[in-house]
């Protein structure tokens, strides 16, 4: 269910202020939004957001560079990204738990508590491992080439980076008295997770998932049923994710004052994206302190596979102000960008609003939601975070892809090299790996964010690479 | 090119020739005069003076004199960070344990312990693997403090034990045998072998060989026994996706282990048996506890820094005994820590077997009266073994160790416990530890420390449960 408001695309409404609108004309190239098929390509952002009482950040001069701007801003927005497209019965839910969030970011307490289920429980610090082999595999000739680290969030608790947010997310919803937690899933690992921190927390816990994800996933439902969660399939509109996630926000809006809703990546309305980026963030912090330990410097680049976004917010957010660090998010190509059948959301995609934030997602010409396809769920979503939509259009991060057929591949060889079996996500990470070291200085420091383990795609690819 | 005795001297922990560094093995095959048959002769060729020297800080006062320098050098160690602590180069505890080996094996084996020897004291070797345990493996692996199975556990009062687990689960493959496996294939490389073999029940080990030989690019053949392939299918996955051959031996894993051993028999050159069990000939037994104490060396540590003191019980399951011996082995010492063993009930050796000779090794072992050995069985696959460690089965005669045992549907109750109360799911092999709580708990006074080893995670018994489950209902 994607919340639409209607918008104009001619001159701003005498009553409103004027929205924010940075000088740059190529940032403003596309128009917001596609609801009128309109041929007419306007300079002038249109879309507003309801009244609030906070006032408007004035920031004329202010050039959209992401080191001077707060990402995200009182609106919840990146830039003209993000944002709260909710009804309004989920308003308030969502300032209470934008208030909530801020003032435990200051706690003690919690940063304590936090921390020690980090620790104890999910297994934290993961390592920073120097990939010898693979750094071996991408040397050339003359012996220099890149030096590829990986970040071991596949040693985590549950197998994915996932847990971090869950965590997080459900120490807040105790803070708030909730004693019921909905998450959406689509391959399950966020289902997982959250049934994982519900059962640790004695928390009511209903996952919904698309009726075909779960003859996909069948094990993982198990999981989650062995954890003690409610697994309800949904069956409206094609029955995977981005169905389950409307399913949860219906349930979320008719149950709210009891129920918390743990959003599984860094999209959806303020403060989501801003809020499991933060729980993330963690990832990002410790590979600082430990490429600084390792080799007393920072990385150069880092490398994440994008779905949803948020395991590469979770590495990128602490870089982002440091210009020398190269951001790389690589999406699922499916069976290739022409082919149609693919995720590449910032790559094919154009903006409009879905699950309550304004961000690139992949539509038709009726803006309609274009079901995407790739061989790993974690990818399988027609949007994206609506800051790594910023990061693009600033040119701060840069978006390439990557095909089935290559992270087949990509798997196949992180195994065979280096005894890690990698999850299919993470895997089109490491296939960009062969496009992007040709192309690097030597001894560069590449940080790849291992976002999870392969033990749940090995059945997938021995089909796929018939061993 | 047959190599001088006379020249040869130790340099940073590696004997080395003309400033090379050269292999114990390389050194007994090029002169028959140093072959361990007569090590104790080995003093009087080469420069001892040099070798002394090097290794009396670590080697204990006294205790050397040129003349017997290998002999006395295995018998008493004192390994970095620990007490001394005897063991004797034939390998017993007491009465258990040994080199039950036909000839041909005894060579490799004695030149298989000079080399752990000489890599337990290379100061490189330990960095290398401390490092691989850290960024490789994920160690340390938390202490956790089990709040909710704590609170099942109290009795009417509020009054009860407090439970850590000790999280195995989180390593690198999902269990504690990627500690033993990396630094075996980091010691196979070291001595120069290519190829490993090895032998898998529940398919962990495989797994971490598997994993490890890939890292290391060693070529990796993995036994595993045909019943055991249908049972743990997803393991078998796992372990042709590292790149490592799996080959079907009929039967289960004694089999595969029988035929590992003697596929690694018919090449000692340039095979390396990775022993995944704390069984076998030694020093295999004593090589696995070595690589696995370091849980209970971190349990030492993470339980000073959590409540200022030490366990007051430890729990850990039994089916040959490397998790249990790894927590244990630390507190052996400490007469104030109870170690408890469980195993399954259907593969209870140390409750039910008598002794005899397995696998190269005296131990207690499942067996009828004509001495045959009886199959086990376990719904934690990891467990089915007939035999057990030689060091247990010396730990349970001297009393120093407690072993019980938990049925089936026991280990059942307790994975589906764990799940629900703590979100952790369990390897059934765990749940027999996790089990014997149930009995534990109201023996323990109020605030008693205790450690679960929590050996590995049950993801790859999902299904086995779910069959159980239908079982259950169905009848």
């Amino acid at each position: 269910m994607a919340a639409f408001y209607t918008a104009s695309t001619t001159a701003t409404p005498p009553s409103l202020p004027k929205p924010y609108r940075p000088s740059s004309a190529a940032y403003l190239q596309s128009p917001p939004l596609k609801f009128n098929i309109s041929s007419k390509i306007t300079t002038t952002p249109s879309v507003f957001c309801t009244l609030t009482k906070q006032p408007m950040v004035s920031t004329e001069e202010v050039r959209p560079q992401a080191g001077f701007l707060q990402r995200p801003d009182s609106f919840g927005r990146f830039g003209k990204f993000g944002g709260k497209y909710v009804p309004e019965t989920l308003m308030y839910a969502l300032s209470e738990l934008e208030d909530a969030f801020k003032s435990l970011s200051t706690d003690q307490e919690f940063q304590t508590e936090l921390n020690g289920i980090l620790r104890d429980y999910v297994g934290r610090e993961t390592p920073l491992y120097f990939a010898e082999r693979l750094t071996e595999h991408y040397r050339r000739p003359n012996g220099g080439g890149p030096h590829i680290y990986l970040k071991r969030e596949d040693l985590n608790h549950t197998g994915a980076h996932k847990i971090n947010n869950a965590v997080g997310q459900v120490l807040l919803a105790k803070r708030l008295g909730k004693k019921r937690i909905i998450a959406e899933t689509g391959a399950g690992q966020h289902g997982v997770a959250t049934a994982t921190v519900c059962a640790r927390f004695g928390l009511e816990c209903i996952i919904y998932m698309g009726a075909q994800d779960m003859e996909r996933q069948a094990l993982n439902v198990f999981r989650m049923r062995l954890l003690g969660a409610e697994v309800r399939p949904v069956h409206s509109g094609t029955a995977t994710l981005k169905d389950a996630t409307s399913e949860a926000i219906r349930d979320w809006v008719t149950n709210v004052e009891s129920t918390h809703y743990i959003l599984g990546s860094v999209a959806g309305p303020h403060p989501y994206p801003m809020m499991v980026r933060e729980f993330h963030a963690c990832i990002g912090k410790e590979t600082r302190k430990q490429s600084l330990e390792k080799w007393g410097g920072k990385p150069d680049v880092l490398v994440a596979c994008v779905g949803g976004g948020s395991n590469a917010m979770g590495l990128f957010h602490e870089f982002v102000d440091d210009k020398d660090v190269r951001l790389i998010g690589v999406e699922a190509a499916g069976f290739g960008i022409e082919s149609g059948k693919h995720a590449a959301t910032l790559t094919k995609g154009e903006v409009g609003v879905l699950h309550g934030a304004m961000s690139y997602l992949l539509q038709d010409e009726d803006g309609q939601i274009v079901e995407p396809h790739s061989i790993s769920a974690g990818l399988d979503y027609p949007g994206v975070g609506p800051e790594h939509s910023f990061l693009k259009d600033i040119g701060r991060a840069e978006y390439f892809n990557v095909t089935d057929e290559e992270a087949l591949e990509a798997f196949k060889r992180v195994s065979r090299m280096e005894g890690i079996i990698p999850a299919l996500e993470t895997s089109h990470a490491l296939a960009h790996l062969e496009k992007l070291c040709p192309t690097l200085p030597d001894g560069a420091k590449v940080v790849l964010n291992c976002s999870g383990r392969g033990d749940k795609d090995v059945h997938t690819a021995i089909k796929h690479l018939k061993l | 090119m047959a190599s001088n005795p006379s020249n040869v001297f130790l340099q940073g922990g590696k004997f080395t020739e003309f400033g090379k560094p050269i292999t114990l093995r390389k050194l007994f095959f090029s002169n028959p005069s140093v072959l361990p048959y007569n090590y104790r002769n080995f003093g009087a060729h080469i420069s001892c003076s040099a070798i002394v020297e090097k290794l009396s800080p670590a080697a204990g006062q006294g205790e050397l004199d040129s003349k017997s320098l290998t002999t006395r050098y295995l018998m008493t160690q004192k390994l970095p960070g620990q007490t001394e602590k005897p063991f004797s180069s034939t390998g017993k505890f007491g009465r258990f344990g040994g080199k039950f080996v036909p000839e041909t094996l005894i060579t490799c084996l004695s030149i298989l312990e000079a080399e752990l020897t000489l890599a337990l004291h290379d100061t490189d070797f330990q960095e290398e693997l401390a490092t691989e345990l850290r960024d490789y493996v994920g160690r340390e692996s938390p202490l956790y403090y089990a709040k909710r199975l704590t609170d099942y556990y109290k009795n009417s009062e509020g009054k009860g034990p407090e439970i850590y687990l000790k999280r195995e689960d989180l390593v690198h493959t999902g269990a504690h045998k990627i500690n033993n496996a990396i630094a075996q294939a980091m010691l196979a490389k070291r001595i120069g072998r290519k190829s490993i073999v090895a032998a898998t029940g529940a398919g962990q080990h495989g797994v971490a060989t598997a994993a490890a030989c890939a890292k290391l690019s060693l070529e990796c053949t993995i036994f595993m026994g045909s019943i055991d392939i249908e049972r743990q299918s997803s393991n078998v996955l796992h372990m042709k996706n590292l790149g490592a051959q799996v080959k079907a031996v009929d039967g289960s894993f004694k089999d595969a282990m029988s035929e590992a051993i003697r596929n690694w028999v018919g090449s000692l050159e340039t095979r390396y048996f990775l022993s995944g069990t704390a069984v076998g000939p030694h020093p295999c037994p004593t090589m696995v506890r070595e690589f696995q104490s370091i849980i209970g060396k971190e349990t030492r540590k993470q339980a000073k820094e959590k409540w200022g003191g030490k366990p007051d019980v430890l729990l850990a399951c039994v089916g040959s005994g490397s998790n249990a011996l790894g927590m244990f082995h630390e507190f052996i010492g400490d007469e104030d820590v109870r170690l408890i063993g469980i195993e399954a009930s259907h593969s209870a050796s140390l409750s039910r077997g008598d002794v005899g000779v397995y696998h190269g090794t005296m131990s207690y072992l499942l067996q009828d009266e004509e001495g045959q050995i009886i199959g086990p069985h376990s719904i934690g696959v990891g467990l089915e073994y007939p035999g057990v460690s030689p060091e247990l089965s010396f730990l349970k005669e001297s009393g120093r160790a407690e072993f019980y045992t938990i049925t089936d549907d026991e280990a059942l109750d307790a994975y589906e416990r764990l799940c629900r109360l703590e979100g952790i799911i369990p390897a059934l092999e765990a749940c027999h530890a996790l089990a014997y709580l149930d009995k534990l708990c109201r023996t323990l006074d109020d605030g008693t420390k205790v450690v679960v080893n929590c050996s590995g995670r049950g993801d790859k018994d999902a299904a086995a449960v779910i069959m159980r489950k239908q079982d259950r209902l169905e009848s």
